[in-house]
């Protein structure tokens, strides 16, 4: 999804940044403040949270920062969902699921980890 | 109810809002296999998850098979339902078909692992909402008495996944509507052999990412992010969960 909404404005990032951190030179304005709170989010850390939110605050605004917020939330149940359901993973992105994008983002490590159980 | 949103120091769009409000209520109401009582006992052990060693003791093991143990389950659920609670809250991207089969051989139906899921993810979805803007977790509702319907679509079949889906082919009226389109994703149809779940969790979904016909829109966005922002958290969010999607 990301490579695609970078593609449809003629972008391109690398995503490997997915994993393994974006350069600060990502195409996507304030995308280090973005990451760094959507960490925080995940980490459900209050002291990052909160730099997050003021840093976000003054990036993208109140609404944008509502917004990185509820996207985070968002993500919070779907991998819930996929992973207790037992989605294949292939069937990612309508079926347009794309190997190639998979082993670059570092996604197939997951997955590995996972074989070993 | 009070939910917690509107006590926020800035403005929450109005429809992110009324989606918490609508989801506790559905929480607290029979739903299809599990009493209202039930449901927001669900609700209480994925907070109560979040406090329990034995998930911090998985989590951190190369396998989540190496450690024994008990959870520190509130007294409510059996231990079935908490052992699905506390992984999946805990663990997600580590669980197996294995362990389901597990859990469903001690007693669970799969109609009510799918509703706990399900729950389990809006309350994720909620709390870690609230979270993130600085609020307080917003209260559990009381419970409302009746009957769960007891509903199983009869198209439900084991074919893509761990559980039994219903193919948007296979979905009849009695199902209530479940699809945006016949070619809704997996990630749709992963709650549809309980349809009213489905239901529940994606109104709540749609207000916090996108609603289903802005999905594959890349061309716009309706939020205050640009779409590349939008799907930059949502991919780093996957990523740290360790799912592909």
């Amino acid at each position: 999804m990301l490579r695609e909404s970078m593609e449809i404005g003629g972008r391109e990032v690398d995503v490997q940044g997915v994993t393994k951190g974006f350069d600060e030179d990502v195409d996507i304005p304030h995308a280090q403040a973005l990451v760094a709170f959507a960490e925080a989010v995940v980490a459900r850390d209050p002291g990052r949270m909160a730099a997050g939110r003021a840093a976000l605050r003054v990036a993208v605004g109140e609404a944008g920062l509502v917004d990185a917020a509820a996207v985070a939330a968002a993500f919070h149940g779907f991998v819930r969902i996929a992973d207790a359901i037992g989605i294949p993973y292939t069937t990612a992105a309508r079926g347009a699921d794309a190997p190639e994008i998979r082993a670059r983002a570092g996604v197939n490590e997951f997955y590995r980890v996972r074989g070993g159980e | 109810m009070g939910i917690a949103l509107p006590s926020s120091e800035f403005p929450i769009r109005t429809d992110l809002a009324e989606s918490h409000d609508r989801a506790w209520a559905a929480i607290a109401a029979p739903g299809t296999w599990l009493t209202g009582a039930r449901r927001v006992a669900v609700a209480a052990e994925v907070r109560n998850a979040r406090r329990c060693e034995y998930c911090a003791q998985i989590k951190a093991a190369l396998s989540p098979n190496a450690v024994q143990g008990e959870h520190a389950g509130l007294g409510v659920l059996g231990p079935a339902e908490v052992e699905l609670v506390h992984r999946v809250v805990s663990d997600p991207g580590r669980l197996s078909e294995r362990w389901v089969d597990s859990l469903l051989a001690r007693g669970l139906t799969d109609g009510e692992y799918v509703e706990i899921v399900g729950i389990v993810a809006m309350v994720m979805m909620m709390d870690a909402c609230a979270a993130a803007l600085g609020l307080p977790e917003t209260p559990l509702p009381a419970a409302l008495p009746g009957e769960p319907t007891r509903y199983r679509p009869p198209g439900a079949k084991k074919q893509a996944a761990w559980l039994p889906l219903v193919e948007p082919e296979d979905a009849v009226a009695a199902d209530g509507p479940m699809y945006p389109s016949p070619k809704a994703g997996y990630i749709y149809r992963g709650l549809s052999l309980v349809p009213q779940s489905l239901r529940d969790y994606w109104a709540l979904a749609f207000t916090h990412y996108l609603p289903a016909e802005e999905v594959y829109r890349f061309d716009r966005s309706i939020r205050a992010l640009s779409r590349p922002q939008v799907e930059i958290v949502a991919a780093r969010v996957s990523a740290l969960h360790q799912c592909a999607y």
